[in-house]
């Protein structure tokens, strides 16, 4: 553990002074997640501690007009890991712009551009439904294009990943390459609806050791958003079929925009249902969940330049039910400060 | 009765107070000294109606609009297809207005002995395959160049007419602001940089290029090449007070402040 985190350090002081030497501008950002969180089973204390749970530290090179880049990694540490604290890199890209209007190629350690994940911006301190459910994960290596419809009316994503996500290693990792292909479409001002599907063909590469019982993962996922004035919902619909199962579920999240009646009142009010079934198939295993969240963020303090929010406080209260009622359900209560510095170091 | 009606009245001055529209704007440094002056002569009108104006720069504006943070979003640029699209998926209906016609002056020095220079030669400083005043006729002197960060929208116009795409030299000066610009260049002999027209000042010598100087006359008949116009956007087309804002600056009186400032009208 000891070998990576000195390897990482040591990639990030190579990425700052690669990018000093040729790029045009280097920004820099910095995100830090401080959280106290309690936990309850049938509203009896059972943990409680605080964790510095994000720590972005990311770089963002213009190379020339057509090349930029994006290197970002996290550190995170508290008592529930076992080194005490990790530090992980979390995107490591590169985005030439195509000759083409508004599309580009991106390649290198990626986001995954399927459902919410890709633009989930933590109305909740929970993490967006699909990456909570695993359908996906929020980074993946690979190359993507991405482009936008001309006029404002959306964007979409053809992307070819790995398939494994950021942060699983070692030998049990699948060798097949996986497909997706995400649209977003605004047809008129305020509604979004989306689509996303992930093919991953198992059978091109089969190791002699291999469990799979399937030949292909399938995920996919319909999203939808009214925004107007002060309410903005966020709907998701996703479903993953693998080894011989299909997991499908929803999630619906409304958010208050106070600051849309008085400036100066700059919070949110927001509530969250999830509901996952692992096997839709079997109505017998009583496999599924739901979540039940509620909460509000408050922009304390904003750069006065940019406008930007730079401390940002969140509180959330999170209810896990089971279907299964021999588990109990849990509550999470979560207190957590964003603050954010960014500027520029060329 | 009386002690009823004082508390009505109470909670309605109250509701007043939290709930009254005042009229606040972000954006290009470009387009803000229009956007204070006539801030300020329109709240002379209408003493009821409070403005506040911030700058940050084009894509601060655009992006506050976007996240509905302000009324009007000032830009020294068009609004990017990207920013439509997120503007529209929070619901946002961008409506721009042209409030302006703008010239980039290239500046030097007044010390340099250089007047004239053509685009393509501009070009060629900026991008770094002229090194030296003594290749354009000047005196033997390293060219320091200045130019404005990437975010700034007068960096984007420049790029887009000057520079056709190209990258800025790697040693380029990058700076925030018109005036940061324009007070380096004055200070610096073997200087050149770019600002918008009502920065220019007699510490600062504006060049002609391709044989015409950057003027009124020149930006509007479009014989100065390096011109642009300058922007307002809201949130759909301008409702009640901020309508009559924007008419104002439209209006006759609007116009006599944008030359007022060294801008040029837009009609």
């Amino acid at each position: 553990m000891k070998k990576v985190k000195f390897f990482s350090l040591f990639s990030l002081l190579l990425i700052v002074i690669f990018t000093n030497l040729y790029s045009v501008e280097t920004k820099f950002s910095a995100e830090f997640w401080s959280r106290y969180t309690a936990d309850f089973s049938e509203n009896q204390l059972v943990k409680s501690y605080f964790s510095l749970e994000r720590g972005y530290i990311g770089l963002q090179p213009t190379f020339t007009d057509k090349i930029k880049g994006r290197f970002t990694i996290d550190l995170f540490s508290s008592d529930k890991f076992e080194d005490g604290a990790g530090i992980k890199l979390k995107y490591a890209y590169v985005d030439f712009k195509m000759p083409v209007n508004d599309m580009s190629l991106q390649a290198g350690l990626i986001k995954t551009y399927f459902g919410t994940i890709y633009d989930w911006n933590y109305a909740t301190i929970e993490k967006s439904f699909d990456d909570k459910e695993k359908i996906v994960s929020s980074a993946d290596y690979g190359l993507s294009m991405n482009g936008l419809i001309p006029s404002g009316f959306g964007e979409y994503a053809l992307s070819i990943y790995n398939g494994e996500g950021y942060s699983k290693t070692g030998s049990d990792i699948d060798g097949n390459p996986a497909l997706s292909l995400n649209l977003r479409i605004i047809p008129i001002v305020g509604i979004t609806l989306g689509g996303s599907v992930l093919y991953e063909n198992h059978s091109l590469i089969v190791k002699a050791d291999s469990s799979l019982t399937d030949t292909v993962r399938l995920c996919y996922s319909g999203m939808g958003r009214i925004s107007f004035g002060l309410i903005d919902i966020w709907g998701l619909y996703v479903a993953k079929n693998k080894d011989q199962e299909t997991g499908a579920g929803f999630m619906i999240m409304p958010v208050l925009k106070l600051s849309k009646i008085a400036n100066f009142i700059d919070m949110e009010i927001v509530g969250r249902y999830d509901m996952f079934d692992k096997n839709i198939d079997s109505a017998e295993l009583n496999d599924s969940h739901n979540r039940i969240m509620a909460g509000f963020n408050w922009n304390i303090l904003k750069d006065s330049k940019s406008g930007n929010p730079v401390i940002f406080l969140q509180t959330d209260w999170e209810r896990t039910s089971y279907e299964d009622t021999t588990k109990a359900y849990v509550d999470n209560l979560s207190l957590q400060l964003r603050y954010l510095f960014s500027g520029k170091i060329k | 009765m009386k002690k009823l009606i004082g508390i009505i009245l109470s909670v309605l001055t109250l509701f007043g107070f939290i709930f009254a529209k005042d009229i606040t704007m972000s954006g290009s440094t470009t387009v803000f000294p229009i956007a204070q002056l006539a801030a300020e002569k329109f709240m002379d009108k209408n003493p009821d109606i409070n403005i506040s104006v911030r700058g940050g720069g084009s894509g601060v504006g655009i992006s506050d609009l976007i996240l509905g943070r302000v009324d009007i979003g000032d830009a020294s640029r068009r609004i990017k297809n990207k920013e439509i699209k997120k503007a529209k998926e929070n619901g946002i209906n961008v409506f721009e207005i042209p409030v302006a016609n703008d010239g980039i002056a290239i500046v030097v020095n007044p010390s340099n002995g250089v007047n004239d220079l053509t685009v393509e030669q501009v070009k060629k400083i900026f991008m770094g395959e002229i090194n030296n005043w003594k290749q354009l006729g000047g005196p033997s002197m390293p060219i320091v160049v200045i130019s404005r960060d990437v975010s700034s929208g007068t960096f984007d116009t420049f790029k887009e007419l000057v520079l056709e795409g190209g990258k800025v030299r790697d040693d380029a000066l990058l700076l925030a602001s018109n005036n940061a610009v324009a007070s380096t260049v004055s200070e610096t002999p073997g200087a050149i940089g770019y600002v918008g027209l009502a920065f220019v000042s007699e510490k600062i010598k504006a060049l002609a290029i391709d044989g015409v100087i950057p003027s009124e006359n020149s930006v509007k008949d479009k014989s100065y090449k390096i011109s642009r116009k300058l922007y307002m956007y809201t949130n759909g087309s301008p409702k009640g007070e901020i309508k009559s804002f924007i008419d104002f600056i439209l209006s006759k009186e609007g116009q006599e402040i944008v030359k007022q400032v060294g801008y040029l009208p837009i009609n």
